[in-house]
């Protein structure tokens, strides 16, 4: 499935919207996993956890085309001065035309099934999501069972700050959608 | 200061280099860089831009040295920012860019995992970097794995790796001088040193990236038109992604239709010591003759004409505007491959060329600007992003995010300007119905004489 038609369909199934870069990111991550449809999205360890430059690029290359648009909010400033926006995307008209033969296919229906199961599993917001796929993330790389201090050595290794409470959230999260079971 | 330690730059003026510096320069791995031209054939539009990897990696090099002094308290990593710089072209084999879809084609995917298409120079860079003897007599094994580190980002705060590959690196704010000087254009003009004085690094949430003071804010906009401008008017150069796509299908063509053995290995990047020691014998003028040897080849047909300056024509452009249809238009800005192929195909057979020589090429802007966009802008009070402050980014982004698409082929335009642009728009008018077609496989496809007049 090309990179684009599988963000297309990420954000149909969200309800035609998504209200964050972070968001996007996470969920094309975690809808990866739970279907296992190959996009060639590959994610690498960034600062703000799994990333992949391909859902980046899908997502400038939709929004180049006017199949989706990108909208931002500011939030006021923060500590040090810095005025915090929000990113948001929605499909347009001809992204949802678009949309029409994608939303017959198996994939779709498969990346439908994966969002719910995300939903069933609390929604988690993008912090919680974030942090729940560097610990997947992290776990999958050393390819089993790791412990909460584990986790959180193996985090600051690539400058992951992630407190253990969180942790706990995140687990629940991925064993919610079956992406870890308990060691 | 010791002269011999000097280079006098048309661009800088003088530059001044270390003596281990200048013993790295001297070496052969890093003199090749000589041979490889910065900017491909662009010399057949503009006939001052000869100038090379070598000279635009001393500018970098300097920029680097200059901005490390501002930016960098540690003196080691602001000798780490200057090696960098010195090297992060080093792995650029004949023709630059150019070539790099024909390395992604030919190597082996797993060791390209996770590398866009234009990085691949980079992965290669890294190995002559790691592994090149005559490197490892002036740099410690440390400092190697340190120098790639700072070019992937993977070593270091994030401003370093920001300096040598980042929206505002020193790569950058040399090429654009340089290019523009010597294509003979005023496009790539900006103010350096201000920008240089006003760049800044911001804890953002832990993590130091590059910011620049409201104080700079013009210096960065007259950056980014810079680069707009040189990238419309330099870099897609019509004729210049002509002979730019040319140079690929005659590389491409060589390997997969005519079979040359060679070609191939060069292209087949697998990461060994003896890949690495063959490539660096490469270069654009040698790659130029060893195919012209290659007797009745189409690589060698093709070179032949770049050499004569015989060049494909345009026989159709388009953007995405004129794609009212989102299907037509998701089929040709990201159809792909099996698209470009099956259009290559239909219009050989209806106007009588061969497949080989038909080129169907997506012109993007896309990665050109993102970047900048988010570069942070420090008042005294509070901090914002660029494409917040600058009322002017936001049109040059609008611009440059346009996609293209345009097909060359071999054909010779006759007559005066008029009946010119009447073959193009004949072309132009079949060519539209052939992509209606293949976006739209159920529709019938009418090529009648009134469609085409």
């Amino acid at each position: 499935m090309r990179a684009t038609d599988f963000l297309l369909c990420v954000i149909d199934a969200s309800g035609g919207a998504i209200r964050g870069r972070t968001l996007l990111q996470k969920r094309a991550f975690f809808v990866s996993e739970l279907t296992g449809i190959d996009a060639g999205l590959r994610f690498d360890a960034h600062y703000y956890g799994p990333y992949s430059t391909t859902v980046e690029s899908a997502a400038t290359q939709l929004q180049n085309l006017g199949f989706i648009q990108e909208s931002n909010t500011g939030f006021g400033s923060v500590s040090g001065g810095f005025e915090v926006r929000r990113y948001d995307y929605s499909l347009t008209e001809d992204g949802v035309r678009l949309l029409v033969p994608l939303r017959g296919t198996r994939e779709h229906q498969e990346i439908r099934n994966a969002i719910s199961r995300m939903a069933s599993a609390g929604d988690p917001n993008y912090v919680e999501l974030s942090i729940a796929a560097k610990a997947y993330f992290l776990i999958k790389r050393k390819g089993g069972g790791m412990s909460v201090l584990e986790l959180q050595k193996q985090a600051e290794k690539y400058n992951w700050s992630i407190s253990p409470k969180s942790i706990e959230h995140a687990v629940n999260f991925l064993l919610s959608v079956d992406l870890a079971s308990k060691a | 200061m010791d002269s011999r330690l000097e280079i006098r730059d048309p661009i800088h003026g003088f530059i001044y280099r270390e003596p281990y510096e200048r013993d790295l320069i001297d070496t052969r791995v890093y003199q090749r860089l000589r041979n490889l031209r910065q900017l491909a054939l662009a010399h057949l539009v503009y006939l001052g831009a000869t100038h090379t990897r070598f000279d635009h990696s001393l500018g970098a090099f300097h920029i680097a040295g200059k901005l490390g002094k501002v930016l960098v308290e540690s003196e080691s990593e602001r000798r780490l920012i200057r090696l960098a710089a010195l090297l992060h072209d080093i792995g650029h084999g004949p023709f630059s860019h150019v070539a790099e879809p024909i390395l992604r084609a030919h190597s082996p995917k797993q060791l390209l995992e996770g590398k866009e298409e234009s990085k691949i120079h980079e992965l290669i860079s890294a190995d002559i970097i790691l592994k090149n003897t005559e490197l490892k007599e002036y740099l410690s094994d440390r400092e190697r794995e340190q120098i790639v580190g700072l070019l992937d980002g993977s070593f270091g705060h994030s401003y370093l790796h920001e300096l040598v590959s980042g929206p505002i690196d020193a790569d950058k704010q040399d090429y654009l001088l340089r290019d523009s000087h010597f294509s003979g254009v005023k496009y790539g003009i900006y103010d350096q040193e201000r920008l240089a004085n006003t760049l800044c690094v911001y804890d953002d949430n832990d993590d130091f990236v590059i910011a620049i003071s409201i104080d700079g804010l013009h210096a960065l906009e007259q950056f980014v038109l810079a680069k707009y401008y040189m990238t419309t008017q330099v870099y897609r150069h019509k004729i210049r992604l002509i002979t730019d796509n040319m140079i690929e299908r005659a590389i491409r063509l060589g390997i997969e239709a005519d079979g040359i053995k060679w070609l191939k290995s060069l292209y087949a990047y697998d990461g060994s010591d003896e890949y690495i020691q063959e490539y660096l014998q490469w270069h654009d003028e040698r790659l130029m003759t060893e195919i012209l040897r290659e007797k009745n080849t189409h690589a060698e047909d093709i070179f032949k004409r770049l050499r004569e300056r015989r060049l494909f024509k345009c026989i159709f452009e388009a953007d995405q505007n004129d794609f009212h249809d989102p299907w037509v238009r998701d089929f040709v800005f990201a159809g792909a491959n099996d698209f470009h192929r099956s259009l290559e195909s239909m219009i050989a057979k209806h106007f009588g060329f061969d497949a080989n020589y038909v080129i169907a090429y997506t012109v993007t802007f896309a990665s050109a600007t993102k970047t900048e966009s988010e570069i942070p802008v420090l008042h005294r009070t509070k901090t914002t992003v660029f494409h917040d402050e600058s009322a002017l980014f936001k049109s040059v982004d609008q611009k440059i995010r346009e996609q293209h698409f345009h097909i060359y082929a071999p054909v010779e335009y006759r007559g005066d300007e008029r009946k010119k642009s009447r073959q193009f728009r004949e072309f132009k008018m079949v060519i539209l119905q052939m992509i209606q077609k293949l976006a739209n496989p159920q529709q019938e496809l009418h090529l009648d004489r009134e469609s085409e007049s």
